[in-house]
């Protein structure tokens, strides 16, 4: 009984269109209620494996949904029930197979970490993905690969890989797409951070190409959100200067931390003496 | 991976060191002696002599004719054949040695001289660990499995603290055994996972009864256990959550940073990892069976300074135990250190297998940047203006936007503080560096060194050894001496009062 409500209802989500997608939610806490009754909402050790089949395309449509309604919380959620799935081994899948969104998943999964910044745990579940499935199977998924491509470019600093990548067509299914411009957002900020320090000023033309903003008037009211200075068509930082004055100073302060650990060495040499 | 490199290593050359007094004993003498030891072990209450039978384990696994000697030490211990004890150590044993239960009671006769033994639970579970190491080295894993199941199940039941050195043996071979069963342990549904519930009631115990040898050594194994089927959050979770004894072995120390330097260097705090691998490296013996593990955590250690950005000293190369193994890591450093990125991706192919193997690949993919940012800093010190598509040409970067973005992050991350960007011009110009010495950097980098060495002393002081009960014997001494003291005294002033009626005698 339960079991054919689930089918039905996987199928009116699969019927929904990008626009109705809003009531993804509801359906899927019905499904989710129909789950518990099936008993399948966590795997057992009995579980048969079209209930874990069911019960995974629920979750994974979950998954999906609730990151085109960018409810990244629900993601997460989602996403930590399905991994009790995924470590099941493949015989307890019988014949159906294992389910097929898996890296899908997994790289919006990673994506994700990258898009909050959290590279830590970007590389803990990356080198959990290594030991379990194989080097060769992760290099040759390109869900996986996107990510993992995104981070090298971002963490070497090539912002203009990240911004071809983020560009429709390399994208490697619409889900990715939700993050292309919180990704944007943190590269532009990235930018802006190095070019106060790289930059003694910069034409404000440059400036659009640099920071992938559509006009100059963008540009300006960018700049101005961070602080700087748009005079005679060229922008300017004013941290830097203050940075400088900072160092500066920094000589003058720098004294009292010698006092300080002179006065530490001593009374150390008074306890070793 | 980590169950790649020879953990046990680390034990097995502390004993090789000190095993020297009986070498050329017959393995069964060893034993029976050993019993004696652990007899002296259980009257003084002093766990010392058991660490001295259990160091006899690597001498006596080499022995041509260790189970022979077992299945006689056993039948030493229990002279009764219907002992059941004596029966469930015996089925671990090869056939032959089982079969001469019945002829062998005149051997049980002789030895029944010695009833004490048997009482002492300490002699059964050094033979318990026996018989492990026995089915380990015979690659019974199986068996080896079932039987420490039970073994470690009974060990903890005995609640002994002068079994607790036995017991963290137990412990470790059951691990052991379970890593060999199929699945293999990346694998999800590998016998390692099952076993975790038991190695957390171990620590639980262990934490319970004060008893810091099981302690160290099971949160190590959970950690092993963790760091193998890549459960990088529960190991940094079970860290968080448990305190490592300080009292715990030097071995288990060691071990424990590496799992630890490990864990940190996944989580990109390298300046964490770095510092618990470079004391693994330090506290870990050099030479002998812990070869293996020094090799392993010097691996890890190099890699982790690389992405750190500091290049770790040529002399490590050439190190009698680490040449060999480090050949790959060799080009590695090179190329990080001139910041040429193809023989970093050269190295990286060739020896692609090798690095997996180590558990280092993914560390080593993010080398990547590291080998971009030196080559920047190497251009920069090289020129003093140095155009975007030249640096695109030297260090293999694709577009020249790319590269100035690359430069613009190194400025900003502090690789070249003193340079700066031209975007009208295209080219990255550099300012002469200042004197080092008007700024405050001699004073830091002395400052640190001072800090190390510091800490060094005081690390020391901690790990020095005392005899128990010294300071009451002190006291006892110091009451005695004043006793004698105000004896003395007493003598003295008895003596002068005599004198003094001397004295008036003679006075009058």
């Amino acid at each position: 009984m339960a079991e054919n409500e689930v089918k039905q209802i996987i199928q009116q989500i699969d019927s929904l269109k990008p626009t109705t997608i809003s009531q993804a939610p509801q359906l899927l806490s019905r499904a989710k209620l129909a789950l518990l009754k099936l008993n399948t909402l966590v795997p057992g050790p009995k579980t048969p494996s079209q209930h874990l089949l069911l019960a995974t395309t629920v979750l994974e449509y979950g998954a999906l949904s609730s990151i085109r309604l960018k409810d990244t919380d629900a993601f997460t959620r989602y996403y930590q029930q399905l991994q009790s799935f995924y470590s099941l081994p493949a015989e307890r899948w019988g014949h159906a197979g294992r389910p097929g969104n898996q890296s899908k998943v997994t790289g919006l999964y990673l994506l994700l970490l990258l898009s909050v910044g959290d590279y830590a745990g970007f590389h803990t579940v990356l080198e959990g993905l290594e030991m379990s499935s194989g080097k060769e199977q992760i290099d040759g998924d390109e869900f996986i690969q996107y990510p993992v491509r995104l981070e090298q470019a971002l963490m070497e600093g090539s912002y203009d890989k990240v911004w071809v990548e983020t560009k429709g067509e390399r994208v490697p299914s619409d889900e990715f797409g939700v993050f292309s411009e919180v990704l944007i957002n943190t590269i532009r900020s990235e930018i802006a951070s190095c070019s106060e320090r790289a930059y003694p000023s910069l034409p404000i033309s440059n400036a659009k190409n640099l920071l992938f903003l559509d006009s100059e008037g963008a540009v300006i009211q960018f700049a101005q959100s961070r602080g700087w200075v748009a005079k005679d068509g060229r922008i300017y930082f004013p941290q830097q200067e203050e940075e400088n004055m900072a160092a500066d100073k920094d000589v003058m302060a720098s004294s009292g931390l010698v006092i300080e650990n002179t006065l530490g060495y001593a009374r150390k040499l008074e306890t070793i003496v | 991976m980590a169950d790649k490199m020879d953990v046990e290593a680390v034990n097995g050359a502390k004993e090789a060191e000190r095993v020297g007094p009986a070498p050329d004993l017959a393995a069964d003498r060893i034993i029976t002696n050993n019993f004696a030891l652990l007899n002296s072990a259980v009257d003084a209450f002093d766990p010392r002599f058991t660490l001295r039978a259990l160091r006899s384990i690597s001498t006596l696994r080499k022995a041509a004719d260790f189970p022979d000697a077992l299945a006689i030490a056993i039948r030493t211990a229990f002279p009764r054949p219907q002992n059941n004890a004596r029966r469930v150590l015996e089925e671990m044993l090869p056939e032959r040695l089982r079969g001469e239960q019945g002829t062998d009671n005149a051997n049980g006769g002789a030895a029944s001289k010695d009833p004490d033994l048997v009482e002492i639970a300490e002699v059964w579970a050094y033979l318990g660990v026996l018989c492990q190491v026995y089915l380990y080295d015979t690659q019974q894993y199986d068996k080896g499995a079932s039987f420490s199941d039970n073994f470690v199940e009974k060990v903890r039941s005995f609640n002994r603290r002068t079994m607790d050195p036995i017991g963290a043996k137990a412990y470790f071979y059951y691990q052991l055994f379970h890593e060999h069963l199929a699945p293999l342990p990346p694998s999800k549904q590998s016998p390692v996972i099952d076993i975790r519930p038991r190695l957390l009631a171990a620590l639980r115990s262990a934490v319970l009864r004060k008893d810091p040898d099981t302690h160290a050594a099971v949160t190590v194994l959970l950690l092993r256990n963790y760091l193998s089927t890549a459960d990088i959050t529960q190991a940094d979770l079970l860290v968080a959550q448990t305190q490592f004894p300080s009292s715990a072995a030097n071995t288990q120390v060691c071990r424990y940073l590496y799992h630890l330097g490990r864990i940190r260097a996944i989580q990109l705090a390298y300046t964490d990892a770095h510092a618990n691998l470079e004391s693994a490296t330090r506290k870990s013996p050099t030479t002998g069976p812990a070869a293996g593990f020094y090799q392993q955590a010097t691996k890890l250690r190099i890699v982790v300074e690389l992405l750190m950005g500091d290049i770790p000293p040529r002399s490590l190369f050439r190190h009698p135990t680490l040449e060999a193994a480090l050949a790959p890591y060799l080009p590695l450093v090179h190329a990080v250190r001139i910041g040429d990125l193809q023989a970093f991706l050269a190295t990286t192919t060739t020896h692609a297998a090798l690095f997996r193997a180590d558990g280092t690949a993914t560390l080593i993919a993010r080398l990547r940047q590291n080998v971009l940012k030196t080559g920047i800093r190497m251009l920069s010190l090289a020129y003093s203006r140095i155009s975007l598509r030249e640096i695109c040409r030297r260090l293999g970067i694709s577009t020249e936007e790319s590269a100035e973005y690359i430069a613009a992050k190194a400025i900003r991350d502090g690789v070249i503080p003193s340079s700066s960007l031209d975007h009208a011009h295209g080219h990255l110009a550099t300012r002469l560096p200042g004197e080092a010495y008007t700024t405050t950097e001699p004073c830091d980098a002395f400052h640190s060194r001072v800090e190390a060495l510091l800490a060094m002393r005081d690390e020391s002081v901690r790990a020095m050894r005392y005899p128990v009960d010294k300071h009451r014997r002190v006291a006892a001494e110091a009451a005695l001496a004043r006793e004698r003291e105000r004896e003395l005294e007493t003598a003295i002033a008895e003596g002068d009062e005599e004198d003094l009626g001397d004295d008036g005698e003679g006075g009058f």
